[in-house]
């Protein structure tokens, strides 16, 4: 299944990811792939492309935190996207229907 | 002491060269072939960027950009689409070793972006960083930036707006919700300046005037306030070569303009 998340969560820019999940929506659902687009800043910009990629494997609801420890592991300098800015568009996800979303 | 820099001023290029030229200065810099560089240039034909994790069918009309003559590149930096047409873009390169490199990029913006707020002074223009990456003047933006760090060596670039086209911006950007299109762009008007609207002199003048007036201004602005000693020069044949190279095989590259 396919997961869209698009918000400005607090201290952040515009996010926008893509998920690809092993499951129906939910906290437990695994991601197979991600892509997270924005206005945002993250350098050296290759190593977020590498984050992505480790980020396969991860459930849902552990997103931020493995979001934040991979970009700490890689060494990433981070400026408007976090790991608690992508929990919040999950958890939006999560709780609300695609058309309550647009 | 001084830091020696070689400042540039590059004329109006296509996009896919612009991006191309600062990539080179960065290599260049880089294998310390060049000094640290300050670069000034402008568009031609006009375009549009967007940050190197933008989506670019998210975020711009292609479509609408080919039949208004637009160029679109997307950038090696991060940030948000941004048109150009009538500012003054600039770009400055800095070994991470240099006494003017910062470790943390907001500090970093907050030393590099003084030579803007300086530059403007100089024009008579007061204005301030707004963190993370704007500087903005009587509370609304006039310049947005954007920086990386590749090869040991910090590349920022970013624009200072000289007029405000929002209609024409809004007509090449894609808006999230339609609806809300004419609301946004009165919202944008109202937060967005420039140094034709701030300087009432200025409005008699062609914006080719004063764009080289900016220019002036801000390569004394950066003087002043980083300090530095210009060579002035053009950019190395080699340096010309690689970016010219850049631009046909990368930033004019579908698989680099559509990455995200």
């Amino acid at each position: 299944m396919k997961l869209e998340l698009i918000g400005k969560p607090e201290g952040c820019k515009l996010l926008r990811a893509t998920i690809d999940i092993d499951a129906a929506p939910r906290p437990d659902a695994r991601i197979q792939a991600i892509s997270i687009r924005g206005d945002f800043f993250a350098i050296p910009e290759e190593e977020f492309d590498a984050l992505e990629r480790a980020l396969a494997g991860t459930e849902l609801k552990d997103l931020g935190r493995e979001f934040s420890a991979r970009a700490r592991e890689r060494g990433l300098q981070c400026a408007g996207i976090s790991g608690e800015g992508l929990d919040e568009l999950v958890r939006h996800a999560l709780t609300t229907t695609p058309q309550e979303r647009n | 002491m001084s830091h020696p820099f070689r400042l540039l001023e590059t004329g109006f290029n296509p996009a896919a060269f612009n991006m191309g030229l600062d990539e080179a200065l960065l290599r260049a810099v880089a294998e310390g072939k060049s000094l640290p560089t300050l670069r000034f240039y402008g568009w031609n034909p006009p375009a549009v960027s967007v940050g190197y994790f933008q989506g670019l069918r998210e975020e711009i009309d292609v479509g609408a950009c080919a039949l208004d003559g637009v160029d679109i590149v997307r950038r090696i930096t991060g940030g948000g689409a941004v048109f150009h047409h009538h500012e003054v873009t600039y770009s400055i390169v800095v070994p991470l070793a240099h006494p003017l490199a910062r470790e943390n990029i907001l500090e970093s913006y907050r030393l590099l972006l003084s030579g803007i707020t300086e530059g403007l002074a100089d024009l008579g223009i007061q204005s301030e960083f707004s963190p993370i990456n704007d500087i903005s003047a009587g509370g609304k933006k006039i310049s947005g930036n954007a920086q990386t760090r590749k090869l040991g060596c910090i590349l920022q670039h970013g624009t200072i707006l000289l007029d405000v086209e929002v209609d024409r911006m809004f007509g090449l950007l894609k808006v999230p919700q339609e609806k809300a299109k004419g609301k946004l762009i009165a919202d944008i008007k109202s937060r967005v300046t420039s140094v034709k609207h701030l300087l009432p002199k200025a409005g008699a003048e062609s914006l080719e005037s004063l764009f080289s007036t900016t220019v002036s201004a801000l390569e004394r602005g950066f003087a002043r306030a980083l300090d530095l000693e210009y060579a002035r020069s053009d950019p190395s044949p080699e340096e010309h070569e690689a970016a010219g190279a850049l631009a046909a095989e990368k930033f004019s590259s579908r698989s680099w303009t559509e990455l995200r």
